[in-house]
């Protein structure tokens, strides 16, 4: 029986929120927004349908609070809740949440997400399923002195997860002795801020491992598909960076197999939507890593190079309405993903805030931009850094480095320090353009801050003028960001 | 924003340029330059980094969220001192040198901006 869907709650912010509203609208298909009261200052807020303000800036109190989102979803007459990727997105009490108030969960049911999405749960129904795991400990005995024991037995280096969790929030690396305590507890902390549970648990860490994913979808006959693979081996902290699909480094025998080991989970957890099969890939042979029960960050480059919509693909689901036909579909050509972060690399990476200026994304063929804010918003230190994405597709994976390094000089972004600088030295890498890099690529070659460039001639002349003729002055409204008026000392930094 | 149009060398040269709370931002040859007003430019630390022998300072603005430390303790360099949060994140910040705290001037749950001092230290030579 199809459901009638009218108005779709989006529980997320930023770009995916955004990225959410298009799909809807070409559905046919009202949004209510469910915000935080700094993100009024966004495209989604501007786009939505209705909006809902469901608490302050503290996620705990507002994205991550299931009462808040399900209570403002109601107040906006939403038949629907779309959950994003991160804040409640893998949380199985909020889709029962959901679906006990009479509205429909766009993802995979409550008891999948807990098959699969936790990480403990996840490889068991692995192990049953005869699929490769990293060796590790994921015990429920969570006390300090046991995870410290498991941590010795593993043997260094060994990595420690929250169970709940992913984008590398929760997750630490222990080299050595001194360091357990301090990461096991740190990775508790940033577990329990970031997804409302401090689980944690251990795995041998892989030190020279390629990180490649299988999206997978199942459709409302219960039938599950892989959709290929992604590699997202360039990770800061084990925060993706750079991401493509598909892989440069699989054959096709491992492509298959890998795919089939995909697909095979992911229906022993009775999938439904949207989902992510990631694995560790070493010396030829692969190890499952972990699933995503939700849409991913990095889903536009499978989209370019299957021409498909996922998150179309997810609320069509949600409705029981036809998917994907039983065309073979075959990648074509290749994409590449650069996650943009308000940070400054000249200074390691460190968050940078405040009110944004002009953004100029430069369209073109085969380019794409995902991006939830624009000129007058407010980049907050609330949230996750990430405040767009830049997709491209070519024929073949250099010309598609050689259109991201030229889309991403020609990106121009004002008021907040980005990480392009970053971006276009990773894409210029010879390791990277080889195909070969690792998880280890960002800690390997850009350990540190990026050395800050000698302005030139050129760039110092226009300082100048542009110091003489103060052009286009705005000045944000909010205390908190505004610096103050002094006199100019005349010392330049990159950004 | 406007196009800011300059000569250098004989050649005329122009690029997108826009103030924003006093500070100059500029694209040009595929980079975007950013030149702050302000006094002389204060050492920054790192994330993850040390403290450069000075006072601990803010490296962004976030929220603290453990403090390792307490006045009197004695630190070595690379020792863990406090634990900051932004934009989901976890940052350490460290010491530079050996040396004792001589101040904690933040609590754990403070917002805490961009450059504000959070532990002073002093040198432990100095006391003996």
């Amino acid at each position: 029986m199809k459901k009638a869907i009218k108005r779709v709650a989006i529980a997320n912010r930023g770009e995916v929120a955004v990225r959410i509203i298009h799909a809807c609208e070409e559905l046919g298909l009202e949004t209510v927004l469910l915000h935080s009261e700094p993100d009024m200052g966004s495209k989604a807020y501007r786009m939505a349908t209705k909006t809902i303000c469901i608490g302050p800036a503290a996620s705990g109190e507002s994205y991550l609070n299931i009462e808040a989102n399900i209570k403002g979803a109601l107040a906006g007459g939403a038949d629907a809740i779309h959950p994003g990727f991160g804040f409640l997105s893998e949380n199985a009490s909020f889709a029962e949440a959901v679906e006990k108030a009479g509205m429909v969960f766009v993802g995979p049911s409550a008891d999948s997400i807990r098959r699969l999405g936790d990480k403990v749960q996840c490889k068991a129904l692995a192990k049953a399923g005869g699929l490769p795991l990293v060796p590790g400990y994921e015990g429920e005995d969570q006390s300090l002195e046991r995870l410290m024991r498991e941590v010795e037995k593993i043997g260094y280096p060994v990595i420690v997860k929250a169970a709940a969790g992913g984008g590398g929030r929760g997750m630490k690396l222990i080299r050595q002795a001194s360091d357990a305590q301090e990461a096991i507890e740190s990775a508790q902390r940033e577990a329990r801020s970031a997804f409302g549970s401090s689980k944690v648990f251990l795995e041998k860490y892989l030190d020279r491992a390629k990180h490649i994913e299988f999206q997978v979808f199942g459709d409302s006959t219960g039938r599950v598909v892989h959709l290929f693979d992604r590699e997202c081996s360039v990770q800061r902290r084990h925060q993706k960076i750079i991401e493509e699909a598909t892989s440069p480094s699989l054959t096709e025998a491992l492509r298959r197999q890998m795919g089939e080991a995909a697909a095979a989970i992911a229906t022993l957890g009775k999938y439904k939507g949207a989902g992510t099969v990631e694995f560790l890939l070493q010396d030829g042979e692969f190890h499952l890593l972990e699933v995503n029960t939700r849409l991913q960050v990095e889903h536009p480059v499978t989209e370019m190079v299957l021409g498909v919509d996922l998150v179309k693909a997810q609320l069509l689901t949600a409705m029981d309405e036809f998917v994907f036909d039983d065309q073979p579909r075959i990648p074509r050509g290749h994409s590449i993903e650069c996650r943009v972060y308000a940070e400054n690399p000249y200074l390691g990476g460190i968050p940078s805030t405040g009110l944004l200026g002009t953004v100029k994304w430069p369209e073109g063929p085969g380019r794409r931009f995902e991006y939830g804010f624009e000129k007058g918003d407010e980049i907050t230190p609330y949230y996750d850094p990430m405040i767009a994405k830049v997709i491209v597709w070519d024929e073949s994976r250099p010309r598609a480095i050689r259109k991201m390094i030229h889309t991403l000089k020609e990106s121009v972004v004002f008021g907040v320090h980005t990480n392009i600088p970053f971006l276009i030295e990773i894409l210029n890498h010879a390791e990277f353009v080889n195909g070969t890099m690792t998880t280890r690529f960002i800690e390997k070659y850009f350990p540190g801050a990026l050395p800050a460039p000698e302005m030139t001639n050129e760039e110092k002349a226009l300082v100048e003028r542009g110091l003489k003729q103060k052009p286009g002055t705005i000045r944000s409204s909010s205390t908190a960001v505004a610096t103050q008026p002094l006199p100019w000392q005349g010392y330049w930094r990159g950004v | 924003m406007m196009i800011l149009k300059t000569r250098v060398a004989g050649k005329d040269i122009e690029a997108p340029a826009e103030f924003i709370n006093g500070i100059l931002w500029i694209h040009y040859g595929g980079r975007t330059f950013a030149t702050e007003a302000g006094p002389k430019k204060k050492k920054r630390h790192r994330a993850g980094g040390s403290s450069g022998g000075g006072d601990l300072e803010a490296p962004m603005p976030g929220k603290v969220t453990k403090i390792l430390k307490s006045v009197g303790d004695s630190v070595r360099r690379g020792d863990v001192v406090l634990v900051m949060e932004a934009m989901k994140m976890e940052y350490t910040l460290k010491a530079d040198a050996d040396a004792k705290i001589a101040a904690v001037s933040c609590r754990v749950g403070e917002q805490v901006t961009l450059g504000q001092t959070l532990v002073a230290f002093e040198s432990e030579s100095a006391e003996a």
